[in-house]
């Protein structure tokens, strides 16, 4: 009963001198309210409400500042609220405690809606976008049983389309986040909106396809990277290089040394991989022509960016190609080929016709922190001690710069950043002066080899 | 009483060895008269024949037999070799204790079991192909026993004796004969099985040019333990045209050479008597009078001695079989449930039909092959030897496990032999060739012959040739409205009996579609048809099918004829398997022409790609998660 007054109250002050006609047609109903009996309070509280709803024209006879006035000033509150109570700390006690905040400041929940866009905008700032029961809890502040349709003419239109405009939307937050609703947003969306509304119509969507969609993904990135550089690098290595056989190696892990003149030196991490038949192709490569070493190349894992390096060459050219002849005496059992001048009929070829690109093969790949040539160089002579063939193939690096502008995005995140020396070191090997790359590499490594 | 019957049995083997070194020169001649008179113009084999829809009926009708006096001999030897391996083998020990006891392999040795195949000249038995399968029907009631002799002779000692010179032959067979040496055969590797090109071993000779040294390990050799004698393929550089090649030669070699090291013995999940281990070879310094055959020419041999160990697995898991349906029948007829005794149950009674169904195939299908290896000429059996090894390996071991069946509970006891039956019995699809690749070889094989004879017929009907299509259309037509086929088999000069004159019509209807359904693979496939593994596996299977429908039509036609006991029996049985392959065969041709998405095979080959991808099983767990 209070409640009812209040809310008359309310509606009332704020209509004073705008409507007389209104203004008296609220106080015969507040009296009208105040005088009935406690048994059909209920029903008159009903039809109080539902008096409201059902005067729009008096809303929009509004002049505009007013109602401007009171737009701005709800969402405010709304933003204020959040900014005022979370302070220091933006965790989901804190966000949990504005919402409480609200739902007991005002009983009616005024300006339910705007607090609840308010809150869904800034559920990321709180580190909530993914918590299931904020969801839930933030469905609770919407008043029960209000907004449900009575009757089919209601039914029938959009009854309440704010407010379910409103369920809809969060259930979207929700959906773009990845949480699937439980059987608590159920019962809420059925105390708040009632069955075969729209935002019931969105639960039921989700529920339909989330489940066959949310676990689609065969190579599933996890929610959190790991954090270490090198576990980073293996678990991104696997990922690009999907071959069970392929062996990841740490050719160095990360760490600062203090030289004797005391000087910090610090070692990036290499970890790289390799399939036997990666190993096998670059066994067979003609050692005439050279490998290079490429990249770097993104590799996007969620919000993170981390970069690789490729060994590669050339496609052999077709003069090259050598297709080992049938040897008859190959197999003890059976014969491998048939010697016959019959190809296989046009009505029963299965493969489709796809035009082959030949990109030529890639022999290893490998990350780094630190992309420059030495480090790289490092790597190759690690590679070399499983392929011998590597001390005779000639190495050119073609590293681009790269990465520099994703930098400042993604060196945050990845720790994967590229020092200022690294930089320069690639800047001074563009393309043209290849040649003398080899020059200077060959030495290098091949002393190497020998300590 | 039973070192008596010993006694006289070895008394018997010696006899008989003594006897046939003295009449050696006699018998040859005896011998040769007698195929002389059986010797007609021989055709290709049969079982090519089939892949063109043709059915070559003089090869395999009449069933072969062997002549009286050959008989005579055979009954001689059977006699003394079923005794001793009823009272002197004890398989429950040498299956339990993995060896042969060396006073069994001396009996063995004393009966002439180790030389059954190599002419009497060189002081064996001389028997032929016909005979050496109905002894190792005997011997095959021992596993282990079996595959330590056919180890010795099937392949171990077969190399000297098809390709060796007459000095290797000489030098050589007299004592592998006897048993004084064990031969194994040296082919194997860990890098090799099929594949020739990746033997490892290596053969390179010496700087005085007297000898090859070979090095290498060779893994899986039977009797590798204990072996004199081994036949060792190598690899060994050759000059072809002026280029240098790698090509695999053929070597025999002594132990006595030095430089040979036998492994540990593999631990087997069955013939656990069987001497299995790796054979490694260091510096072996081999003759070049050793090289059997010439340097090079290894593969051929290699190749021919595989080829022609096969046929005699028939008649030995027949042999099994035989003995499993006694033993188990026995315990059928006595064992009481409800008042009834088992072999009252249909479905007891149908593992006992299908004993002896399958034991009646192998049978027919060994002997008719060992028959047709024994006529004179160049006989190229080798598609049916494999036929009948695929055949008789994968039916023994659904038999014996069925025999095991019988006695439920007791049979998986050691208290029985039944288990180390199926034990025993797991080998026989994976050694001498697996049965996978031997079904490459029957279908390719026949697919090669087929299309050689058919791709001008293809070309034609590509190019769209009306005449052609529209006698295919005609024959089509002709064969939809029922008109039988007639190839012969039946009716006029027929060759199979009238009461199985239908059986006979089936196995018609079914040859000719096969070669009709042939001639539709060759044309839609042509040469590709080799990477079509599945489709070829029915190739194999219909063709394994026609060819035990034959065996057994010829062998109860001729039981019939000459009156054998019990031969309405074999019709029954010839009857009973005959229109269950029909109904087999019409269905995987039905199959065969149809296209990858209609017979599963594209989605075979799609769950097989998944797992293999996966190197696992991918589905998740039903209970991994909720909705």
């Amino acid at each position: 009963m209070k409640c009812v007054r209040c809310l008359l109250q309310l509606r009332c002050l704020r209509l004073v001198g705008q409507s007389s006609r209104s203004a008296a047609q609220c106080g015969a109903l507040l009296q009208s309210a105040a005088s009935s009996q406690p048994s059909v309070l209920h029903q008159s509280q009903h039809q109080v409400l539902r008096h409201f709803h059902a005067s729009p024209a008096c809303a929009k006879s509004q002049p505009e500042p007013v109602h401007n006035e009171k737009r701005v000033k709800s969402l405010i509150t709304n933003d204020d609220l959040f900014e005022r109570v979370a302070k220091d700390a933006r965790t989901k006690a804190m966000f949990n405690k504005v919402m409480d905040i609200f739902i007991k400041r005002d009983i009616r929940r005024r300006g339910h809606v705007e607090f609840i866009y308010a809150a869904l905008k800034k559920m990321p700032e709180f580190g909530v976008e993914r918590d299931l029961a904020v969801y839930n809890k933030l469905l609770d502040v919407f008043p029960k049983e209000v907004f449900v349709p009575r009757n089919y003419i209601q039914r029938m239109f959009n009854h309440y389309p704010r407010q379910q405009e409103c369920g809809v939307q969060l259930l979207e937050q929700m959906e773009n986040y990845g949480i699937m609703p439980n059987m608590e947003t159920k019962v809420l969306l059925v105390q708040i909106f009632g069955e075969k509304t729209h935002p019931m119509r969105k639960y039921q969507r989700i529920m339909y396809w989330f489940p066959k969609f949310k676990h689609i993904n065969p190579f599933p990135v996890p929610q959190q990277l790991p954090e270490d550089p090198v576990d980073l690098a293996r678990f991104s290595l696997t990922r690009i290089a999907n071959d069970l056989d392929a062996k990841v190696i740490v050719y160095q892990l990360p760490c600062t040394d203090v030289t004797v003149s005391g000087e910090e030196i610090t070692l990036p991490h290499i970890v790289g991989t390799q399939s036997p038949s990666q190993m096998e192709l670059l066994a067979k490569h003609n050692p005439n022509r050279p490998v290079f070493v490429e990249g770097p190349f993104p590799l996007w894992l969620r919000k993170t960016c981390v970069h690789y390096y490729i060994l590669r060459a050339d496609p052999i050219p077709p003069d090259e190609k050598v297709e080992e002849p049938y040897d008859p005496e190959r197999c003890l059992d059976y014969p491998l080929q048939l010697d016959l001048d019959l190809e296989r009929d046009y009505g029963d070829q299965e493969s489709f016709d796809v035009e082959d690109l030949d990109e030529g093969p890639v022999f290893a790949m490998c990350m780094t922190s630190q992309g420059d040539q030495a480090t790289l160089n490092q790597w190759i002579s690690g590679l070399q001690q499983n392929n011998p063939i590597l001390g005779k193939v000639p190495t050119l690096f073609r590293l681009d710069a790269g990465p520099r502008e994703l930098q400042g995005a993604a060196a945050t995140e990845s720790g994967h950043s590229h020092g200022p020396e690294a930089e320069t070191l690639k800047e001074e090997s563009p393309h043209e002066e290849e040649p003398q790359n080899i020059v200077e590499e060959e030495p290098r490594r091949s002393q190497g080899m020998k300590q | 009483m039973s070192v008596n019957v010993v006694f006289k049995s070895l008394h018997v083997g010696r006899r008989l060895l003594a006897g046939n070194a003295r009449n050696a020169g006699k018998a040859v001649v005896q011998v040769e008269q007698q195929r002389l008179i059986r010797t007609h113009c021989r055709k290709l084999a049969y079982a090519k024949d089939l892949f063109l829809g043709q059915v070559n009926k003089a090869e395999v009708f009449p069933y072969p037999e062997i002549g009286n006096e050959e008989l005579e001999e055979l009954k001689q030897f059977v006699a003394p070799v079923e005794r001793f391996f009823s009272e002197q083998v004890d398989s429950a020990k040498i299956d339990h204790e993995a060896k042969i006891p060396q006073e069994t392999l001396d009996g063995l040795k004393e009966l002439g079991l180790f030389g059954i195949m190599i002419p009497e000249e060189y002081g064996g038995l001389g028997l032929s192909n016909t005979m050496y399968a109905r002894l190792a029907e005997i011997t095959s009631l021992d596993g282990s026993i079996a595959v330590t002799l056919a180890a010795h002779q099937a392949i171990g000692l077969k190399g000297i004796l098809i390709a060796g010179s007459e000095a290797q032959k000489q030098k050589y067979l007299p004592i592998l004969a006897t048993g004084e040496n064990v031969a194994a055969f040296c082919l194997t590797e860990p890098g090799s099985g099929s594949d020739a090109a990746s033997i490892q071993t290596r053969a390179t000779l010496s700087e005085d040019g007297k000898h090859y040294l070979i090095n290498g390990s060779k893994i899986w050799i039977s009797n590798g333990g204990f072996a004199e004698i081994m036949t060792v393929f190598a690899r060994t550089e050759v000059t072809v045209d002026g280029v240098k090649k790698d090509k695999i030669s053929a070597f025999i070699v002594e132990r006595a050479f030095g430089g040979i090291t036998s492994g540990k013995p593999e631990d087997k999940l069955g013939i656990r008597g069987s001497n299995t281990c790796e054979v490694s070879f260091d510096n072996v310094p081999v003759p070049v009078e050793n090289v059997i055959g010439e340097i090079g020419g290894g593969f051929k041999i290699a190749m021919n001695i595989l080829n022609s160990g096969r046929f005699s697995m028939g008649s030995s898991s027949a042999g099994m079989i035989k003995k499993l349906i006694e033993l188990s029948s026995e315990y059928a007829a006595t064992r009481k449930q409800f008042n009834k005794s088992l072999s009252d149950f249909g479905m007891i009674q149908e593992k006992f039909a299908l004993m002896a169904l399958s034991a009646f195939v192998m049978e027919s299908m060994a002997y008719l092959t060992a028959g047709m290896m024994d006529r004179p000429g160049l006989p190229d059996c080798s598609i049916e030897a494999a036929m009948v090894k695929v055949f008789s390996s994968e039916g023994g071991w659904i038999c014996v496990s069925e025999a095991l069946q019988v006695l439920g509970g007791l049979g998986y006891t050691k208290n029985y032999p039944y288990e180390r039956y199926v034990r025993d019995c797991r080998i026989l699809p994976i050694f001498e060739g697996t049965n996978e690749i031997l079904r490459m070889y029957i279908a390719l094989t026949g697919m090669q012959y087929a299309g050689k004879i058919m791709t001008g017929k293809i070309k034609e009907m590509k190019k769209g040739n009306i005449g052609l299509a529209l006698g295919m259309v005609g024959k089509k037509l002709r064969s939809s409205f029922g008109s039988s086929v007639d190839l012969g088999l039946t009716g006029k000069d027929g060759v199979v009996h009238p009461s199985m004159a239908e059986s006979g019509k089936k196995l018609e209807q079914n040859v000719s579609l096969f070669g009709s359904t042939v001639e539709g693979l060759l044309y839609r496939y042509g040469k590709t048809i080799v990477d079509e593994q599945l489709i070829l596996k029915r190739v194999a299977d219909v063709l394994i099918n026609l060819y035990a429908m034959t065996a057994v039509l010829s062998r109860a036609s001729r039981s019939i004829s000459i009156g054998l006991r019990n031969h309405d029996h074999e019709v029954l049985l010839a009857n009973t398997f005959c229109s269950d392959a029909f109904f087999k065969n019409n269905y995987m041709m039905a199959q065969l022409q149809k296209h990858s998405p209609e017979n599963n095979d594209a989605n075979i080959k799609k769950i097989a790609k998944a797992v293999l991808d996966n190197r696992g099983y991918i589905c998740t767990h039903p209970l991994e998660r909720t909705y």
